[in-house]
This record gives structure tokens, sequence and C-alpha cells, in this order.
């Protein structure tokens, strides 16, 4: 097996975790407890899933979450240290765009790249700013639902028909098992 | 009323579309039922117009495997469906389309033919037989457009939709049938346009169980409903009749006994065969009624996918009803599109929480994001065809315990090449409607965790090729009868509530009818 360099700063930082677990043997550890480590999970979160219109202060609460649930069992927080730290040794936040991705594919098969984007496609899109820079206005029952003008507010379509068109009740009725039976196949699929 | 444990009572299990109708038949004509309900009862008060709270809500979230080259078994693995635990069943989650069989889907193995891997088969029923019971159905669901009751308008949803369709040269959309009042009708009022019929509809003008049957069968002072009481096994007597019900009460955990000389199962089609799976005897080796080794087999889910597009102007699809918009055109059997049976497209709309999980699971970067981000641009929808029965893809009892130490169920599905061929066909179509009209990007989406779940108890005229008869009734336990979409022997274009519900009609019309007689 061939170990890129890449690999091998990551295998780096996982040693760099297990051997700082070790030496705190008494005291709780909490991942990603570092200033700038919040930062840094924030730009990953940015990374995969690039909105211009989003701020950072959007991406730093879906990094909190993030970073709690890395903290929510001890599997979760050998494999979160080693990713983290393979952002910080990598120096994630100050790539460009292009090599961001190119770094998160290399990366996308571990448990960390998996709790990371599993929890932000999830907290990013249920974001209540998310939702108002997006124009989504969410419940409306409380205003006694979406008023005559809103729901069909759109005008660059001329109004469709909403009746069933006067043929479908024939075009349904005639389906006897016997003439559709009569249909030759030549090859499905 | 209250229903004494040891009196031998007629059991329902499970508060859904077919059971909550089948009590409500007997109830209605003076038959005592005692109606478990795995769920509790969740009041219209309290759904939450959030998608993520209310799926914790109402979800059934009990631990299932999945195994299958189905690409959701990789996606949402642990979640075949998208199932409610709650009095009302996954009607409190559907979002209210309402069309029926066409008369050759109720045979489609002498018109399809056989179909290599497919185990096609003909109801032994017919389309005739089941058009007084489907317009019951409709009466008591109160589909739009049918029994008089007007349409409901216009969202914008539609109109991208219906433009679309019309310049493809489709003639049969409409904004229905559909089973929320565009009119007030049964005591419920009509739409205001709020949304969130996946979230149960806190104005109530959606039908499903919890606002209708159950009100209805309570009022009639002779049901006992229990809820957080899910059943856990069936038992038998010397005779080989079912006897009694065991469940638990899902909050203490106490195991109770309900002494029965009836019993309908409407579990939905992964609990419904799981229930018969546990409760295996040595009388019933293989589980109970399944001397045919049907039972758990040919559990089918509709083919479905989405199409999603984007547009240089707003569309706001996600104000008014959810799914108020259906295209008929692509229904018929037509093999010269490559693939037997037929399919609907219908308006679909989720909010940005949803969208964002179920888009493109496990995808990410520019191009999901580009997608995300044209949200307000946005107009979507679902495509429900027929799938194909195929006996492997089934309902089995895994190694895994769930919560309360039962063996858990495993969903095993294969794609079938013809549901692929279908998918494929109708993800072109649907993109084809959505350029007619300008769309800047398109995006074809697989399928989301099965809403439609049918088949797994399948009826037949032979004991030999199913599990229940053409009343639903088991071949093997006489007093046994299966009141659910898992009877389905095929599943059809339609969504299937309407039939569910007519089913249960014509059953519950059916079991009144031998009781009085002292036939079961």
């Amino acid at each position: 097996m061939k170990i890129t360099r890449r690999e091998l700063l990551i295998s780096a930082g996982s040693l760099l975790a297990y051997s700082q677990l070790g030496s705190l043997a008494n005291a709780e550890v909490n991942i990603a407890a570092q200033p700038g480590d919040q930062e840094m999970i924030a730009s990953m979160c940015k990374a995969l899933y690039p909105h211009d219109r989003f701020p950072m202060s959007i991406y730093m609460d879906v990094a909190a979450g993030a970073i709690k649930k890395g903290n929510a069992d001890t599997g979760a927080k050998i494999s979160f240290r080693a990713g983290l730290d393979g952002l910080k040794i990598n120096k994630f936040d100050k790539m460009n765009f292009k090599k961001q991705t190119k770094y998160l594919k290399s990366i996308e098969n571990t448990p960390f790249f998996g709790l990371v984007r599993g929890h932000t496609v999830v907290a990013l899109y249920d974001h209540k700013e998310v939702h108002k820079i997006f124009g989504y206005q969410g419940a409306s029952f409380d205003k006694g639902g979406y008023k005559d003008g809103e729901y069909n507010d759109l005008s660059w379509l001329p109004e469709p028909r909403i009746e069933e068109h006067p043929d479908l009740t024939a075009f349904l009725d005639d389906s006897s098992p016997k003439k559709y039976a009569s249909l030759k196949i030549k090859k499905t699929f | 009323m209250k229903i004494d444990k040891k009196e031998k009572a007629v059991v329902v299990i499970g508060s859904g579309p077919g059971g909550a109708q089948v009590a409500y038949q007997l109830t209605k004509q003076g038959i005592p039922v005692v109606l478990l309900e795995a769920g509790r009862r969740i009041m219209k008060e309290e759904y939450v117009n959030e998608e993520w709270p209310a799926f914790s809500q109402m979800a059934w979230l009990d631990k299932r495997t999945m195994s299958g080259n189905a690409r959701i078994v990789k996606d949402f693995n642990g979640l075949p469906t998208w199932l409610v635990k709650a009095v009302g069943g996954t009607a409190t989650h559907w979002a209210g389309a309402t069309p029926r069989f066409l008369d050759y889907e109720w045979k489609t193995k002498s018109t399809y033919g056989s179909v290599d891997g497919a185990t096609l088969m003909d109801w032994p029923i017919d389309g005739k037989e089941m058009k007084p019971y489907y317009v019951k159905a409709e009466d008591a669901i109160g589909s739009t457009h049918r029994g008089g009751r007007p349409p409901l308008p216009a969202n914008n949803n539609y109109k991208v939709f219906a433009e679309g369709a019309k310049r493809n040269g489709y003639k049969f959309y409409a904004t229905g049938p559909y089973g929320t009042n565009a009119a007030p009708y049964d005591g419920r009022p009509a739409s205001i346009q709020d949304g969130f019929n996946f979230q149960g509809d806190k104005n109530g003008s959606k039908w499903n169980p919890n606002v209708s049957e159950i009100p209805k069968a309570l009022a009639t002072g002779k049901l006992e409903l229990r809820t957080n009481s899910q059943a856990v096994q069936i038992t038998t007597d010397s005779s080989g009749k079912a006897d009694g019900v065991l469940y638990m009460d899902t909050k203490t955990k106490a195991l109770h006994r309900q002494e029965a000389k009836v019993i309908c199962v409407a579990g939905n089609s992964i609990e419904t065969p799981r229930l018969f799976l546990m409760s295996a005897s040595s009388r019933f080796p293989n589980g109970l009624a399944n001397s045919s080794d049907q039972v758990g087999r040919n559990y089918m889910r509709h083919l479905t996918g989405s199409v999603y597009a984007t547009f240089d102007k707003p569309v706001n699809f996600f104000r008014g009803e959810t799914m108020a918009g259906f295209l008929a055109d692509e229904v018929k059997h037509n093999p010269k599109r490559g693939f037997v049976g037929g399919y609907y497209l219908e308006t679909l709309a989720l909010g940005p929480s949803f969208l964002g999980a179920f888009l493109d699971p496990g995808k990410w970067g520019k191009k999901f994001a580009d997608m995300m981000d044209g949200y307000q641009n946005m107009a979507g929808m679902w495509i429900v065809g027929e799938d194909m029965p195929q006996a492997n893809n089934r309902i089995t009892l895994g190694s895994a315990k769930d919560a309360f130490g039962l063996p858990a169920p495993n969903v095993h599905f294969d794609d079938h090449p013809n549901d692929t061929a279908m998918r494929n066909h109708a993800y072109e179509k649907g993109e084809a409607i959505y350029k007619a009209v300008g769309a800047t990007q398109t995006y074809r989406v697989t399928p989301y965790p099965h809403t439609h779940n049918l088949g797994s108890m399948r009826m037949s005229a032979k004991a030999k090729d199913g599990v229940v008869d053409k009343w639903g009734r088991c071949h093997d336990v006489k007093n046994l009868f299966v009141s659910d979409g898992s009877v389905m022997t095929t599943g059809a274009a339609c969504n299937p509530t309407l039939t569910i519900t007519a089913l249960a009609i014509r059953q519950g019309e059916y079991l009144a009818d031998q009781l009085k007689k002292g036939n079961v």
C-alpha cells in the first residue's frame, strides 16, 4: 500500500491525539477546545456547502454543533481529533477553495468527514438564518395560512387549468386487461 | 367503552387508514372493538410546522436493518421507510393524493405477461368489484374533484408544473384528486394553504383517521382505543385459531394479553409481517399463517424519485398545499417506452431542512450548494409508479434487537431493471416539463425513505400463492385478517391510501356481516 504524504500527516495527527489523550489521563479531554478550532471546522463546513450569501457566523454555529457531536463519545473524540489535526497540519483554512475541495475529497471516507458532513447538511439547511436568506417563510398557520396572492403570486406564467381535462375519465376508464394485454412488448428494460 | 382483557373481543392492531377504517366500520354497526395502537395520540394542536421537530415527533424510528442493492440501503441505512407511530398511522404524514387503480392494474400478470425476476400475479378481485368501494373511500376522505367536491386552487409550484406539462403536449393535469378539503366537508374546514401536510396539518383540512374515523368510532361508544400498546405476538388455540394478542405498554414495558375472537392486523408492510413472523409456534413453525412461505415476501414501495428545477424568477414552491398537482398522461401501460406499467407525476415541495437532507444524500460541494441556493426559484415534483414485486424483496427477522429486546425487522430491497427503466423515463419527462418553462438547472433526486409500503402479505386466490384471500382473511387462520396495504398483490401506479381505504371499508362490511351471522 502506497502511503501519501497527506495520509502520513493524518496518521501523525492521530498518533498525536492518542498521545495527548494519554498524557491527560485524569482530566476530561474535550476535542476542539483550542482557540481557532471552531473557526477551522467552520472553514470546513463552508468548503463542503459553499454559499457566498451566508455570513461566517452561520458556519460557526454549525461548527459548534459538529464539535459537540465530536465530543459525544470516545470513538467520536478519537476520530474527530485526528481529522481536526489533519486540517491544522495542512492549514486547511488558508487553502484556496479548489485545494480545499481536493483535500476534502482525500478524506471523504474518514469517520471525521462523515460526522462533519452529515451534521453540516442537516444543521446548515435547518438554520433559521439560512431560511431567511433563502426566502423560506416556513409556518404560516398562526397567520391564517398563505393568503390569496401569496401562495399563487407567480406571475411569469399563465394561470393554469385546475379542473381535470374532460377526456380524463374516458382515458382512465379505457383500461381493460384484455385490451392492454394485446400490446406487444418487443423488449423491456 | 372499556373492554375486559379476558373478554374474547374483536381486536384491531394499528390505527392507520386500514385499521381505523375497519374499526369504524365495525363499531358503526354496533360491534365492540379493541384498537391497539403502538404510538400515542397526537392532537392537531400539537403538530409542529417545522420539518425535523415534526419528524422526531411522529416518525417510526424503532430499529430496523436493511440489505439489497437499492441506493436507499446505503443512503438511509436503518431508515427504510418514513412511517408514523401515532394514532392515524402514516396518514398523519401523507400528502393526500387519491387516484384509483386502473382496471388492468388488478390483473398485471394477465396484462403484462411474465417479467423476468418479477412475481407478478393477478389480484383475486377486479376493478368492477372495487368501483363502489372507491366511491365510498373518496367520500370518506373527501377527495377533491370527486363527488361534486371542488378542486383546490393552483399554487405556485402547480403553475410551473401545469404550464410545463401543457407545453410538452400533456393533457391530464389538475390539482387533484386530493384528500384535503378545498371547501368545508365532513366537519372539517377548507385548506388555508398553510402547507405542512407531511407534518400532520394543524388546520385539520386534510383527512386522516385521527381527525375522522377515530373520533367517529369513539362517538359510537363501541371503541376502546388503547394507545402506546404495541402488539408483539398473536397466540393460537389448540385448533389453530387465533385466540389472543400479547402487547406491550411502550412506556412501562409491561406485557399484556387481550383475549380475541377475531384479529385484524394493520401495522403497515413491515410491522405486519414482522408480527406474524414473531408469532411462530410449534404449530406454525415458519411464522403464523405462513404455510405458503409468502409472509414478508414481495414487499413493494413504488419506484419513486423526484425532479427539482431552478428558474431565473421566483417560484416560492413551499407556499400552499404540498402535493396538489397531478399528471396522469404517463400512467398507462405502454411497453414501447421500454418497461411495463406506468407512473404519475405529482407536485411536491420540501422546506430547506428536508431538501438539504434528501436532494442528493451524501453529496457536497459547489454544484449541490448552488442548487440549494436557488431555493426561492425552485419547483419540484415526485414520481410515483408501479414497481415490480420480487420474491426476495422481503421483510425478515434479523439478528439485531430493538430497544425492547425483540428481533428487529430486516428490509431487503433490490431495484428491478423495470423499476430503473421507468424511473429514468420519468426523470427525463420531468426534466422536459421544467425545461419547457425555462429551467436553468434540473436535479434528479433519488428515492426518499419510503412512504408507500405495500405487499409482504399478498392477497391470492390460492392458499399456496399468498397469505390472505380476497377478503384479507388469512388462508391458514380463519379468524385472522390483514387490513392494511401489505395485502396488495401488486401495487399499481397510484398512491395507495385510497385503495387501502376502499379495501378496508369492503373488509369491514364483510366482517360485520360474518360476525352477525356467526361465521367467524
